[in-house]
């Protein structure tokens, strides 16, 4: 049944967007209900939080057919210079040493502070113990997985290294202030 | 002109953002390619864990449930050779249909397997399961080493997703385009973003669940040294079962059987699913029973009792906070051991879906750089040794582990990093060699194996019921793996070929 709301989901949806000249907001709004709808009834039959991770990974099955099938075949051409239409990394003259600090900067820096978010949330937020350590720890990986992109993206380091820096050192200190309770 | 025509220029797609993201998302995700790529096809494999270990070794004895007396007279024969150490049980489910009984101290492991009665059957010996499982978790690196080098892959694969998306501004207007044939980037580039926006929940969630079970230790350490002045006892004690005090005096055995009694009396709707017996045979002992009931994704009734039966700690559903909840789904949600094989498949064939992400993305960076002017054909061959040479090892030692059972757990890691080691070696060093020729050979190599794999299996099993739906599996994959096809199209000539891609996310 996900699968099958996976595919419905994907048809609505790549009629509306196929279409360059009309504005279709029936076809998305409908597709999109089609996937609640359809993560729901999984959540009545197997359960509220098995149903709906179960639609995570179903669903998207049906949407890769429905991409599948529309796929186009092209004959192979001769290279043109067509970059202008795509984005382009950066590419400066990078240094290596500016490699190794936003390296230092998206690892091990970009952890500390992600760390000192994490514990000044499990620290001073409201709520059951155990729910504050978990979602802290959550954090961590969210948090530090938005720092290095942040960092890696970011060309000014001394902007990257002050915030890292300053955010680790007021969550850390602010989390050993009060201590766990 | 409606509204998919336009590209978004403001907010977080202006044009310099999106290259500045673009450049971010590119050198992370050449500097992890490779670990995810393998962290992601070893997780494939393993959500058919379970599948995998009925698998190799077959006609143990399948409980579909057991009484609580069985379990008793289980505990029993096993207690002497556990002494005081811990003892788990493990009860049938549907995805595992035997009783298991483990005794694991660190210096040496026993996993035993029982019948419906409680009789012993046999020790259960699957060591290229194991092996498969804790290169997944840890690399074959010491614990703490490999699992937080596995969470800072989940932490970059994660990174990676946000960068992926902030660096598309044309996620909706590409949702749907898969342009085949035409040209390689443009093609690796439609592979690489349908296949990752599309499964984007599922990548999300499983590469945040990973970045934690990894970081876990050190998690836990950096908040003990920050708290505790380094004791993380005392942060573990905040997220596990009350223990009894210290008393390491001789005791007879707890009365497990009472205690499945009262369970039983008190969540009736519940089926047990672990039991860990602490201290088995010391006055200290305790006995920690979770048990699970449908329509939820872990184990969410407990019971913690003490060597007399007295219940220290009980809990129900309706009486768990979310962080309890988390902590409960945490492994399950990871690695899609929910909702039957359905879920599974699901699981994998998204997990493959993941490794084909990580390998067009280096796909487009290898064809931008040719298309510029600045081939790197070593990297080339390197990636493509790597792209098939690791499910060719992998299948080579799953040749090794149901030929020679005995001796894989000695040989695999080894065998898996010498030839892992040896394949890039020799193909960074042998440059008459081409990358898809590399990729068409180990592709091949791969498919063969699998297929010699389950040959070995029948001649030494024969058929067996644990065994035909993965046997199945794997004959029809290698078949599909082996078949002879066309030439890959990134060797110099065919490249040179391809017209440059026009709306890749990948540097």
């Amino acid at each position: 049944m996900l699968l099958a709301t996976g595919v419905a989901v994907g048809w609505l949806l790549r009629t509306s967007w196929r279409d360059r000249q009309n504005e279709r907001p029936a076809l998305v709004v409908g597709g999109w209900l089609v996937l609640v709808a359809g993560t729901l009834g999984a959540a009545w039959a197997m359960g509220v939080m098995p149903g709906i991770a179960a639609a995570l990974a179903l669903a998207p099955l049906g949407l890769l057919g429905v991409v599948a099938q529309g796929a186009i075949r092209r004959e192979a051409r001769q290279p043109r210079d067509r970059a202008a239409l795509a984005p382009e990394p950066l590419e400066g003259t990078s240094r290596a040493w500016r490699g190794w600090i936003k390296g230092l900067l998206a690892g091990p820096l970009g952890m500390t502070a992600a760390m000192g978010i994490a514990f000044c949330y499990a620290v001073w937020m409201p709520g059951a113990l155990q729910t504050r350590l978990l979602i802290a720890a959550l954090l961590v990986p969210a948090l530090w997985g938005l720092a290095m992109t942040w960092t890696l993206a970011d060309q000014r380091l001394l902007r990257s290294t002050a915030v890292l820096t300053g955010t680790s050192l007021l969550g850390f200190g602010l989390a050993f202030l009060k201590g766990m309770s | 002109m409606g509204r998919s025509n336009q590209t978004p220029k403001g907010g977080l797609y202006r044009p310099d953002i999106v290259r500045a993201v673009l450049s971010g998302h590119s050198v992370l995700g050449i500097a992890f390619a490779a670990v995810i790529y393998l962290v992601c096809l070893t997780g494939a494999l393993c959500v058919f864990q379970q599948d995998f270990t009925l698998w190799e070794q077959p006609g143990l004895p399948r409980v579909a449930s057991v009484s609580d007396a069985a379990v008793v007279h289980a505990v029993a024969q096993v207690a002497p050779k556990v002494g005081n150490e811990t003892l788990y049980v493990a009860f049938p489910d549907a995805d595992m249909p035997r009783l298991r009984l483990t005794m694991d101290n660190g210096r040496e492991e026993h996993n035993w397997i029982a019948d419906a009665q409680g009789h012993i059957a046999g020790e259960v010996a699957t060591p290229w399961t194991e092996f498969l499982t804790t290169l997944h978790i840890q690399l074959h690196l010491p614990r703490s080493w490999g699992g937080f080098i596995v969470g800072l892959t989940g932490v970059a694969l994660l990174s990676s997703l946000i960068s992926g998306i902030l660096s598309h501004p044309r996620v909706l207007r590409d949702a749907f385009h898969l342009r085949l044939g035409g040209s390689r980037r443009l093609q690796e580039a439609d592979w690489h973003n349908r296949l990752g926006v599309w499964a984007l929940p599922f990548h999300t969630l499983v590469s945040l669940t990973g970045a934690l079970l990894g970081l876990s230790t050190i998690i836990v350490g950096a908040l003990a040294m920050l708290l505790y002045r380094g004791d993380t006892e005392k942060v573990y004690a905040m997220l596990l079962p009350p223990k009894p005090p210290v008393d390491a005096r001789a005791a007879p055995l707890p009365d497990i059987g009472a205690m499945l009694a009262t369970a039983h009396a008190r969540a009736p709707q519940a089926n047990p699913h672990m039991m860990i017996i602490t201290h088995a045979g010391r006055r200290d002992a305790s006995v920690s029973l979770s048990e699970e009931r449908p329509g939820l994704l872990a184990a969410q009734d407990s019971f913690v009792f003490d060597a007399d039966g007295r219940i220290m700690q009980e809990k129900h559903p309706g009486g768990l906070t979310l962080g309890e909840q988390i902590l409960g789904s945490l492994g399950t949600l990871h690695f899609g051991w929910f909702g039957g094989v359905a879920v599974r498949i699901a699981y994998g064939l998204l997990g493959i879906a993941l490794c084909v992400v990580t390998a067009s993305g280096i796909h487009v960076w290898l064809a931008r750089r040719r298309d510029k002017g600045r081939a790197a054909p070593h990297w080339e061959r390197v990636w493509a040794s790597i792209l098939w040479g690791q499910p060719a090892i992998l299948a080579l030692t799953a040749v090794v582990g149901v030929a020679a059972p005995e001796m894989v757990e000695h040989v695999a890691t080894w065998l898996w990093l010498g030839l892992t080691i040896a394949s890039v070696t020799a193909t960074a060093v042998l440059a008459r060699l081409t990358d898809a020729g590399i990729r068409n050979m180990l592709r091949r190599t791969t498919g063969g194996l699998l297929v010699v794999t389950v040959l070995v299996y029948l001649t030494r099993h024969g058929v067996s019921a644990d065994g035909v739906a993965l046997n199945i599996a794997l004959t029809v994959l290698g078949m599909v793996l082996a078949w002879p096809r066309g030439k890959g199209r990134l060797s110099a000539p065919a490249v040179e070929a391809v017209e440059p891609m026009a709306h890749s996310t990948m540097g």
